[in-house]
């Protein structure tokens, strides 16, 4: 898949991070069993403190869309990806309303942020 | 538009590898088994059963028939190959490789079936020559590694010359940076690969030759530098590399003519799976039929790697080239 960062975002490279594997994850763009390179692998590749790929991959191991082994990197386990279909829609639903009421999109992250505290 | 292709580079040495060595091999294996005669029986054994008894007689020149006619047009096939489109260091030295490698097998079949009979009266008491079948594997896996590795590497060949404007590109904000990576498996090859491993084993129980269990590993490990590659697209570049470490091909950003996502047929194209030589040269991974990276590099090369998502990849590669071709002219 496609790791990209940002250093001059406001989010913390983990983050970044963390949040692409979320999406591609979502999107089903990464599928149960695929294989994330390791995280010496990635840090190198991005040029970026191994330790920040690791913070990363420990998030999304927490939240179960990953699977760690020892000297086998990260792998992307099965009961990672729900079937998203109803939230895709809802999104998609949101965004027009927000277009439509020319709401501003950093105001709509907010406004969800808060509704999902 | 189509330039003319560079010659491949380093002929001299392709054809001392490739060619020059090989028959040189052939011939000091005809004048030994020559030297021999006197001392040998005649009939010859020249061929033996299942459990190593001769069932086969012959003379001296049914036996040297086979690497004196099929080493050299070997070793000519493989010269070939390397001097018109050995483009690649990893082409020039798979042929050198195989070419030195399948003459010192042929020549240690022949010379260590004939040394076992020097002195005999009758052909028929000739011992077994198990241990000269796993002297030629070695050896000639041995002097296939060496001759590879005397082969000399491509040069750094870097291009100041913009990217095909036509190749596709992927949108980075400045100071973004990113990486793709992707691991491709071929599915079919492990099945296949799978149980031929399994029947070697069962084979080497069933018939207790444990001979076999090193056919088994030494399969294993062929099939592992076959079946999995990882690719990758970063800062440094292109690599595809299998799960050992070899092969590994490693394209730099200043290398980079142009990347695009296109359709490989493994058979059709390259006559099978694993690292492959296809036509007109293009050489790399091709695993499976469907999507890959075709890499066109400088100096005439053609890198192709059967990956999933090659559109990304590619797409990505020609970006990073191109930044980095920038930061070479500004910097």
């Amino acid at each position: 898949m496609l790791f990209r960062i940002d250093p001059g975002s406001d989010d913390p490279l983990y983050a970044q991070l963390a949040a692409q594997v979320r999406t591609a994850v979502a999107r089903n763009e990464l599928r149960t069993g695929e294989r994330l390179p390791s995280a010496r692998e990635l840090a190198t590749s991005l040029d970026v403190n191994l330790h920040t790929v690791l913070h990363a991959y420990q998030e999304l191991r927490d939240e179960g869309l990953i699977e760690l082994r020892r000297g086998r990197g990260a792998v992307v386990t099965g009961h990672a990806a729900p079937d998203l279909k109803e939230l895709h829609a809802a999104v998609d639903a949101l965004a027009a309303t927000a277009r439509r009421l020319r709401v501003a999109p950093e105001t709509v992250t907010t406004l969800v942020k808060e509704a999902l505290r | 538009m189509t330039t003319p292709r560079p010659t491949p580079p380093h002929r001299v040495a392709t054809t001392v590898t490739t060619l020059v060595v090989p028959l040189l091999l052939v011939l000091v294996t005809v004048v030994v088994a020559l030297s021999w005669t006197p001392r040998l029986p005649d009939p010859l054994a020249v061929h033996w059963d299942a459990a190593m008894q001769p069932d086969g007689f012959g003379s001296l020149k049914d036996m040297v028939a086979i690497p004196v006619l099929f080493a050299p047009l070997f070793a000519v096939g493989m010269w070939a190959l390397a001097f018109w489109v050995g483009r690649d260091t990893m082409t020039r030295r798979l042929a050198a490789g195989s070419a030195v490698g399948l003459t010192v097998l042929m020549s240690v079949v022949v010379l260590g079936s004939l040394s076992v009979q020097l002195d005999l009266a009758d052909a028929a008491d000739a011992p077994g020559i198990g241990h000269v079948t796993a002297w030629a594997f070695a050896g000639g896996l041995l002097a296939g590694v060496l001759a590879g590795l005397l082969v000399p590497r491509d040069a750094p060949m870097p291009s100041s010359a913009p990217v095909d404007p036509a190749a596709p590109r992927t949108a980075l904000a400045d100071g973004e940076r990113a990486a793709w990576s992707r691991t491709t498996t071929s599915r079919a090859g492990g099945w296949v690969g799978g149980v031929a491993v399994l029947v070697n084993v069962v084979l080497a129980v069933a018939m207790r030759t444990p001979s076999l269990l090193i056919v088994a590993g030494a399969l294993g490990l062929l099939l592992a530098t076959m079946l999995v590659v990882r690719v990758s697209v970063d800062a440094r570049g292109l690599v595809a590399r299998s799960p050992l470490g070899w092969p590994t091909v490693r394209v730099p950003l200043d290398e980079v003519v142009a990347a695009r996502a296109v359709r490989i047929d493994p058979f059709g194209e390259f006559g099978g799976w694993g690292y492959r030589i296809g036509h007109g040269g293009r050489a790399g991974f091709v695993l499976r039929k469907g999507e890959g990276i075709e890499v066109e590099r400088t100096g005439g090369r053609v890198l192709v790697v059967t990956v999933d998502d090659a559109a990304t990849g590619a797409a990505l590669l020609n970006t990073l080239a191109d930044r980095a071709r920038s930061a070479a002219t500004s910097g």
